[in-house]
């Protein structure tokens, strides 16, 4: 039998019994609603991942202090003089914040370990910012004291001015950058802040660059409303002396684990009794994928089995129609159809069932997807999603029709027209 | 001599009964000529639905010979019968067994289109068998529309549709009224006419004695001398055998 005649034996099945086929195919309707939906919560997912982690670099690297009671137990003291080259460290006077990081350390590291291509120190507190068209003073705005290359680390752009120089740096001076966000709060526009006198903690600051708007966090601050000053100047007027410092570096990815090593060796010699958690944003990003992944994959499967069981909704009605249509198939037995036309005529069947609740649950979902955000879940529609939903309903089709269409196509005439 | 369309030797069938063996054909052997028009005829349990489903290659004997024009049927296998039933076998059902939700000329295309035509090229052939039947004006409605015998003529316009060698009828008339019955019958003798080979299936002397040959059955076995003794030539009034009608 033709193919094509085959398919036209099966519309006219279909269409007669167009209510049957609407119940057929619900649960690949729902089904294939789910894996789309699916795939675009999952996409959303790993869309939410990236921006989270847009302005860091996979190859950052990120030194910490570790646990204080050790540092101020053992007390390796601060770090020699400036300058001193040759990690002999080790000083013996003691302080309450014994091991906190210094901009002489990152030049120690940036001088010894090449794999390094930029280096900060950073510290963060909040303060109260006034001036511009402010009412009042904002209190606990963040105020990040760094260093020139924090800029290039954290891919950090400028909109007008100039970021944190060395020469600001070296003379401690009187120079803010402002996020977007707070600039134009206070200014109205970023050009307009630019050159104008902000007030940080009651001492008056010029500002020196806008930054361009980022609209995420970096080192758990909110760029677009923090302030950011050289950290010499930070760490002489606002920095309270026990504040624990940073240091962010970057480096080729496939140098971090050098670096690392390299770092820690480095750090133990200057300061053999504290302990420094070092970690790379590379490694970050990854655990934050893979759990973006795993839900990912956990949603999947919950399609999986909705899939499973639309498809044994479809085997059961198979079944019953077949038990229905047995005179039909004797009938077409009698008449000499072969086995194999028989089987492909109830697959075919079947997949066509499958197929439209495939179509009609694709575009539910479309349809749905905009209502999502209500929810506050993220989204992302994707073509793949669609797809994936009509090959699974296919494959359901086939799998799940074969068995009642072996069946059919098993019966015997005599007993199938019972003479 | 003519040429032969059925040629079947010491054909047994047995069925498991429980422990039993309940045979049902018992060394039948048949021979139907081209252009026959041949009625056979046995009480109910007589073995003559499985003789028709073995004729019509729907079942397998379990010994002896059954050649069906130039197929050794003892010797095939399924897929060949099913072949051999759209390519030979034209099927008249008692109940019609027409498909419900196929219209007239859907049903009567089914054997052509099994056996690889083309809508296209199936239907002017299907039209012409459906007006040769009377029911050029019924193409397009579906079974239900139709009386019973207006609906046996369609099966009878499917059966001719492959103009096959044999055209095997079970019980004809046996759901439609006298009247009815007769107009089938008139059908059957026009098609013989026209030099079909006819074999029908019937209980009822009466039906069967339009046919030009009478091979009587009874309990397995062919009863002796029967096609001898009615013929059409002495169209019977009164059943000449006893006949258990009791059906």
């Amino acid at each position: 039998m033709r193919i094509s005649e085959i398919i036209y034996l099966v519309m006219v099945n279909i269409t007669q019994n167009k209510f049957k086929v609407i119940l057929t195919s619900l649960g690949i309707i729902v089904g294939a609603a789910t894996i789309v939906m699916v795939i675009a919560i999952g996409q959303g997912g790993q869309k939410d991942v990236e921006e989270q982690f847009k302005n860091l670099n996979a190859g950052t690297i990120e030194v910490k202090n570790g646990s204080s009671t050790m540092t101020m137990m053992m007390n390796s003291g601060a770090r020699p003089s400036a300058g001193s080259s040759g990690p002999s460290g080790g000083g013996s006077s003691a302080s309450l914040a014994s091991t906190q990081l210094s901009q002489e350390d990152v030049e120690e590291l940036e001088f010894f370990i090449s794999g390094i291509q930029a280096i900060a120190l950073a510290a963060t507190t909040t303060a109260t910012v006034n001036g511009g068209d402010l009412d009042d003073e904002l209190s606990g705005v963040d105020i990040v004291g760094t260093m020139p290359e924090y800029a290039p680390i954290s891919n950090l752009e400028m909109a007008v001015g100039e970021f944190i120089t060395d020469d600001m740096l070296d003379n401690k001076s009187g120079y803010v950058i402002l996020g977007n966000t707070l600039a134009i709060d206070m200014f109205g526009s970023e050009i307009a802040a630019y050159d104008q006198d902000v007030m940080v903690d009651g001492r008056q600051y010029n500002v020196a660059g806008v930054l361009q708007r980022v609209g995420s966090v970096v080192n758990d601050v909110t760029v677009d409303d923090a302030v950011y000053m050289p950290y010499s100047t930070a760490n002489k007027y606002i920095f309270m002396p026990n504040i624990t410092p940073q240091i962010i570096a970057l480096a080729e990815v496939a140098d971090v684990e050098t670096v690392i090593a390299q770092m820690e060796v480095l750090l133990r010699e200057l300061y053999p009794a504290a302990n420094f958690q070092i970690s790379d944003a590379g490694s970050q990003i990854q655990a934050a994928q893979s759990s973006a992944n795993t839900l990912s994959m956990l949603l999947m499967s919950v399609a999986i089995i909705v899939f499973i069981v639309g498809g044994i909704g479809i085997m059961n009605v198979l079944f019953v129609s077949i038990q229905e249509r047995t005179q039909e198939i004797g009938v077409l037995k009698a008449l000499g159809t072969s086995k194999f036309d028989i089987l492909l005529q109830f697959l075919i069947e079947a997949n066509i069932i499958s197929i439209f609740g495939g179509v009609i649950g694709v575009g539910l979902s479309y349809a749905l997807m905009p209502l999502m955000t209500y929810t506050g879940i993220r989204v992302e529609p994707s073509i793949e999603g669609g797809i994936l939903a009509l090959v699974f309903a296919v494959v359901t089709g086939t799998v799940f029709g074969f068995y009642p269409a072996y069946k059919a196509a098993s019966l015997r005439p005599i007993e199938a027209l019972n003479l | 001599m003519k040429k032969a369309i059925i040629e079947m030797r010491d054909i047994c069938k047995s069925y498991k009964l429980g422990e039993e063996d309940l045979h049902v054909l018992k060394k039948v052997s048949v021979d139907v000529f081209e252009g026959e028009f041949v009625a056979i005829l046995g009480p109910s349990g007589s073995g003559k639905s499985t003789l028709m489903n073995i004729i019509g290659c729907m079942d397998n004997c379990d010994s002896g010979q059954y050649k069906l024009v130039d197929v050794k049927v003892h010797e095939s296998k399924e897929s060949q019968l099913s072949k051999v039933r759209n390519e030979k076998i034209g099927f008249i059902f008692q109940k019609y067994q027409l498909i419900k939700k196929y219209t007239v000329i859907q049903n009567v295309m089914l054997p052509l289109l099994v056996r690889g035509m083309s809508r296209k090229q199936a239907e002017p052939i299907c039209a012409e068998k459906i007006k040769s039947v009377g029911l050029g004006d019924r193409m397009y409605h579906i079974p239900s529309e139709l009386s019973g015998g207006q609906q046996q003529r369609v099966a009878i316009a499917r059966a001719i549709v492959t103009e096959p060698s044999l055209l095997l009828a079970d019980e004809p008339t046996g759901a439609l009224d006298t009247k009815t019955g007769k107009e089938v019958l008139q059908i059957f003798q026009e098609l013989s006419a026209q030099g079909n080979t006819i074999v029908m299936i019937t209980h009822d002397l009466q039906i069967a004695s339009h046919a030009h040959r009478i091979i009587k059955i009874v309990d397995g076995e062919i009863a002796p001398n029967v096609a001898d003794e009615i013929t059409p030539a002495n169209h019977i009034e009164a059943p000449a055998i006893q006949i258990d009608e009791t059906k």
